[in-house]
């Protein structure tokens, strides 16, 4: 058991990380140890790293050394907001250690340099080349594995400056091509680009709030604003956007975050706002402001041109556009499955030939898939065929004269059919073998052939009972393979 | 002698009344002709379709189908089937490739699945309020908590201000106050069987009662055995003997009504 962690009055103790644990006990009796939970850790890390947007949209979580611990945040162009890099800094770091948490920060142009600064000389910020500034540090500094690190110390390289003077094939033959290359992302010859955690957007919109605010309806309120301004953004540039989400950041390091969708581009604020308002019914109780919301941001993604709209006198009131404001308003509040619309698929079989997706996200018609007009196929298809007992028939593949479904006897007095469907061999993954050993496997093989007919063909049947109703039922299986059963599956009118 | 006159062409004219009155959304028809139409109902009303168990809910379903295919038109293209999730299989889910059959184009159709009965009739009301929508066939079972008095009269008032109808399915033999202007009770007939095959079931064929409201005057009949064919609604003669023949069967066309405007009708070939 060795420690992984541990809190500054541990290390102000003398204790370090890869310590045993009976050793750190032996150092420091009233040491408290707690198991670490890596996953669930890195997932709040990750929560954690996206409350962090609130100060820049692009922050990232560096798991070279350890899944979680490190957040990057570039900071190009934001800093300003806060007065100034140091000011910047000063800010986010207090703000954490008022929640309780320990940090060190360092403020650097690569992203190296800022990992090497943050944890071996905190609170420097390098507006420049740090080449300088980094010598001193050791080469732990550098990010590399422990084995690296201990083969430049036993060589006499201790520090990052010595390795400045040596030559690069030299180093590269003995210590592998990996120590260059964190040279040179240190040093910012080598671009090293951050993956930031959420999606970067360019348009948004936001509001911070001098005191933190709960109550959903002047969350909703503030939506409101904010749409008013990024659509006029949004107008100014040509655009219209299908996704928009709402960031709500909370003054405890959470974010809460709602994603509406429209069927069309739109960059109509009023539609918007009511979109929010919908998904938001559907939040009902999940919604915890904590100790309240202190920054509301508003981004647009899926962008696409969106010329400009003029009422005209005689233009023809498409009801198109009505309608995808119609299944915008049903799919918030409902949710994406519940507004749907069919597509035909090639296949044959009855419950594979139609799919449903949902009305937002639609997919292009395949024109090969329209089914036949002559087949007859019932109104009201069952999900799951139910199983029904039968009597036998005359013949034995006609149809019943009876069945018993949910404990109902129905008598047949009408029926036509039957309309084999068989099961899909393109489909099935057993090939074609034609040697002597299959063929007699296939014959004494009693649940089917090569291709599974014998146990998943279909004959369907359109019976009708005495008092009119008009069922599709089909027997599945054929004879003389596995004993067959009897389904249920669909009504006609 | 002129009194007798003056009855005679009081009497035309209260027939020509009528006879305005029986078609009265002749103005926002785009589909068949409305002499061809049995059920020419208006638009924007709410309609209350019953069925008497859920085995039987599928009559429900294709006669309201019946009904608002005529709606659709260029001006409204849209039609609504909503649902509630649970019950899908319980009831079963439409299906696309059997519509086409009825003569409806799938891209007409959306269909919605609700989680609860709040929802289904919040959904009906969004829809409603749309001008694209030509019509709204919610299934609703047995749920009549939900759909009580004040919900008819909510659903009745808006789709007379939007334009869309409304037709609720549902099941069961109890009869509650409702606002609906039509309430209809289905009940499916054994049908004919094609003059092909004596043995196979034949056309749709329903009895429709129409329970609650008037489509036309006073003197219309408010029961109906009929056919659904592909142009239509077609009445039958109530009395189908068992052993005749097909094609004797008689099939009296509509009273007044263009046949030829109908177009030749599948069962009537060959």
């Amino acid at each position: 058991m060795r420690i992984v962690a541990l809190d500054l009055a541990a290390s102000a103790a003398g204790l370090f990380a890869v310590q045993s644990l009976t050793d750190a006990r032996a150092i420091c009796p009233i040491l408290e140890a707690r198991e670490i939970d890596v996953a669930a850790t890195a997932q709040l890390f990750a929560e954690f790293a996206d409350w962090h947007t609130n100060a820049s949209p692009l922050v990232g979580l560096l798991t070279d050394r350890a899944p979680y611990g490190d957040l990057c945040l570039d900071i190009t162009g934001v800093e300003h907001l806060f007065g100034g890099e140091a000011k910047m800094l000063e800010r986010l770091t207090q703000r954490l250690v008022e929640q309780g948490f320990s940090v060190q920060g360092a403020i650097a142009s690569s992203i190296g340099a800022a990992w090497a600064l943050a944890h071996f000389n905190p609170g420097t910020i390098v507006a420049h080349d740090p080449q300088t500034v980094l010598a001193p540090l050791t080469v732990a500094a550098l990010r590399l594995d422990d084995a690296q690190i201990m083969g430049l110390t036993q060589m006499g390289l201790k520090q990052i400056g010595q390795l400045y003077s040596r030559s690069r094939q030299a180093l590269t033959a003995r210590f592998g091509s990996e120590l260059l290359l964190r040279l040179d992302q240190a040093l910012g010859s080598v671009n090293e680009r951050l993956a930031p955690r959420l999606p970067p957007v360019e348009h948004y919109t936001e509001r911070r709030f001098a005191e933190p605010i709960g109550l959903m309806d002047d969350v909703l309120m503030t939506a409101r604003d904010l749409a008013l301004q990024l659509t006029s953004r949004l107008e100014q540039g040509g655009l219209g956007a299908q996704t928009f989400h709402l960031f709500l950041y909370r003054t405890d390091h959470k974010v809460i975050t709602l994603s509406v969708n429209a069927a069309r581009a739109t960059r109509d604020a009023h539609h918007i706002a009511r979109l929010f308002i919908h998904r938001s019914e559907r939040l009902g109780g999940e919604y915890d402001a904590g100790f309240g919301i202190d920054m509301i941001r508003l981004a647009a993604s899926s962008l696409s041109p969106l010329e400009a709209t003029q009422t005209g006198a005689f233009e023809a009131r498409d009801g198109a556009e009505d309608l995808d404001r119609l299944y915008d308003r049903m799919t918030s509040r409902l949710g994406p499955q519940a507004v749907l619309r069919s597509r035909f698929v090639n296949s044959h079989i009855p419950e594979r030939a139609v799919v449903f997706e949902p009305m937002v996200a639609r997919t292009e018609d395949d024109p090969n898939a329209a089914p036949d007009p002559k087949l007859k196929r019932p109104l009201r298809l069952l999900p799951q065929p139910e199983p029904i007992t039968v009597a036998l028939a005359e013949v034995p593949d006609g149809p019943p004269p009876n069945m018993v479904w949910r404990r109902v006897t129905y008598r047949f007095v009408k029926a036509s059919g039957p309309e084999r469907i068989a099961a899909e061999w393109w489909t099935m993954p057993a090939k074609l073998q034609l040697t002597a050993q299959s063929a007699e496997a296939a014959q004494a093989d009693m649940t089917g052939s090569f291709y599974g007919e014998g146990g998943l063909t279909r004959d369907y049947f359109i019976a009708e009972d005495d008092g009119g109703r008009r069922f599709w039922i089909f027997r599945e299986g054929l004879f003389g393979f596995a004993e067959p059963k009897w389904f249920l599956h669909g009504f006609f009118s | 002698m002129r009194g007798l006159s003056k009855e005679r062409a009081l009497q035309s004219l209260r027939a020509r009344i009528e006879d305005i009155e029986k078609h009265p959304a002749l103005r926002d028809f785009a589909g068949p002709t409305a002499a061809g139409n049995l059920f020419a109902v208006p638009q924007g009303v709410l309609h209350e379709v019953f069925v008497d168990a859920g085995r039987e809910s599928g009559a429900g379903f294709g006669f309201s189908l019946g009904l608002t295919r005529p709606l659709l038109g260029p001006r409204r293209p849209a039609l609504l089937l909503l649902q509630l999730a649970h019950k899908a299989q319980d009831l079963g889910v439409p299906y696309p490739a059997g519509l086409l059959g009825l003569g409806i184009e799938p891209h007409q159709i959306v269909y919605g699945q609700m989680d609860s009965a709040t929802d289904l009739l919040w959904a009906i009301e969004e829809a409603v309020g749309c001008p694209a929508v030509a019509a709204v066939i919610a299934d609703t079972g047995a749920e009549t908590q939900a759909f009580d008095f004040t919900a008819s009269r909510r659903l009745s008032l808006r789709s007379a201000a939007g334009g869309s109808s409304v037709f609720l399915l549902r099941t069961g033999s109890g009869r509650e106050a409702s606002a609906a202007r039509f309430r209809w009770r289905i009940t499916p007939q054994p049908s004919v069987a094609p003059p092909f095959d004596a043995r196979a079931p034949g056309l749709p064929s329903w009895k429709i009662e129409l329970e609650k409201g008037r489509l036309g005057s006073r003197r219309d009949p408010r029961e109906w055995l009929v056919d659904w064919t592909e142009n239509g609604f077609a009445v039958v003669a109530p009395k189908r003997a068992m052993g005749a023949s097909p094609a004797a069967a008689a099939r009296t066309p509509l009273s007044g009504a263009l046949s030829a405007a109908l177009g030749d009708r599948l069962s009537q070939t060959g």
